[in-house]
């Protein structure tokens, strides 16, 4: 998975993660959410493809964009 | 140097496995470093909520583990105060989660010790709880969720390590307030300092690494991650070597202590546990860590399992070492697993029709 375009998304849900994975266009993969984004232990979506904001739904917490070694948040609920 | 973080799990679960040994030899029972379950239930018993006159001790690592992870939370940022996610179901599962642990004798962490020291029963509770985690995972993938925490105040978020503190204060200075065993597992105590220590750097470690002795198992089921189930081979190993290291080492499924040997009761108790740990989102462990995080959701799991522990002495539901659970704790095991199945069914199903 390319780094420059690398996203993750964050969820309410492991359902909601399940969901987002398979909405989204490319690569996408289920992993831990990062330990530098939140001390909780739920799924995580990670993906390249660009992030439309009108996909958001119920379960979606967050989106984050890497930047060099740091997370942006790009969308929030 | 950078450590990953399976490289920090990994640490932690060694520090959590030579803590659990050192407080043995210094004191706490056989196979019993560390003990949530077992833990909370001596402290129910010292706070007059059950009178089994053998489990009743203010047990200084349950307060070590809150406030390590309560500090250090607020420390880093961590600390969130937020809540409003089933608190009443989370009660109705945290206390039958500890009916499970009571039936078994220990929760998902001293299986692990157990495990370390030897005890095959704790074998036949770690496939009881696979075996829980694998059926909580199929509801989380189609759609379980107790639902959304929301923020809370802060005031709310300090509650339960406030209410800690305030337990360890009146455990020093007013001790005739509280029931201490004179005899049993409840009598058997590492120094209060040393216990209090080993509480806090554990909570503090377990916080950072967000350990979870469920959470490992149910990433390997639900996406094939292999990072958390570090912290718990870590653990399993440290306690395994410090075993063999200090002599406690002893395989087998008889004269293990604080143990029985009913097998399918064994299963059946950490079955609910791994089930149960799922639907909170942790296991008991991990319900300390987060309480301290200030989730007021899993405070009031913890104080599920409290009250578990109290309904489970008082009614004779908890299993004895050596004969096991009697026909109160097999009935109500048996009607706490359906009454986890039916939530989990009932909080899949429903929110998937909505």
């Amino acid at each position: 998975m390319e780094a420059e375009d690398l996203k993750v998304a964050t969820f309410q849900s492991h359902y909601g993660a399940i969901l987002f994975k398979k909405r989204v266009a490319g690569e996408a993969v289920l992993k831990p959410v990062p330990r530098s984004l939140s001390s909780s232990c739920g799924t995580a979506v990670f993906f390249t493809s660009p992030f439309n904001p009108e996909t958001a739904d119920e379960y979606l917490e967050a989106v984050y964009k890497k930047e060099g070694d740091c997370w942006s948040v790009i969308w929030k609920r | 140097m950078v450590v990953n973080e399976k490289g920090k799990l990994a640490i932690t679960g060694v520090i959590i496995g030579v803590a659990a040994v050192v407080l043995t030899v210094l004191g706490n029972p056989g196979n019993m470093g560390f003990c949530i379950a077992c833990f909370l239930r001596d402290t129910a018993g010292a706070m007059h909520l059950h009178t089994a006159p053998i489990v009743e001790y203010v047990r200084p690592e349950i307060i070590g583990i809150i406030l390590g992870s309560f500090a250090l939370s607020v420390l880093r940022g961590d600390f969130r105060p937020r809540g409003g996610s089933s608190p009443l179901l989370r009660f109705i599962i945290g206390f039958i989660v500890m009916l499970g642990a009571l039936v078994f004798l220990g929760c998902p962490l001293r299986m692990v010790i157990r495990l370390g020291g030897g005890d095959l029963n704790a074998l036949i509770a770690l496939v009881g709880f696979i075996a829980g985690i694998g059926v909580g995972c199929v509801f989380l993938n189609k759609g379980f969720s107790l639902g959304r925490a929301e923020k809370q105040s802060g005031l709310e978020g300090v509650s339960m390590p406030f209410m800690t503190i305030l337990l360890f204060v009146l455990f020093l200075a007013v001790p005739s307030l509280f029931l201490f065993s004179e005899t049993g597992p409840g009598s058997m105590h590492a120094p209060i300092a040393v216990a209090l220590l080993a509480g806090l750097v554990v909570g503090a470690f377990a916080e950072r690494t967000r350990l979870c002795m469920a959470g490992g198992i149910r990433d390997i089921f639900l996406i094939r991650d292999f990072t958390l189930i570090t912290g718990f081979a870590a653990i399993f190993i440290a306690v395994l070597l410090g075993n063999i290291i200090t002599g406690s080492f002893k395989l087998g499924f008889s004269d293990q202590p604080i143990a029985h040997s009913m097998h399918i009761w064994n299963f059946l108790g950490m079955f609910a546990v791994g089930l149960g740990s799922v639907m909170l989102g942790g296991c008991p462990l991990r319900q300390l860590i987060l309480a301290g995080e200030g989730s007021t959701d899993s405070a009031v799991a913890v104080l599920g399992m409290i009250a578990g522990a109290a309904f489970a002495h008082n009614f004779s539901l908890a299993a004895s070492a050596g004969t096991g659970p009697g026909l109160n704790g097999k009935i109500a095991l048996v009607i706490g697993i359906v009454i986890l199945l039916a939530i989990a069914s009932v909080a899949t199903f429903r929110r998937r029709g909505e």
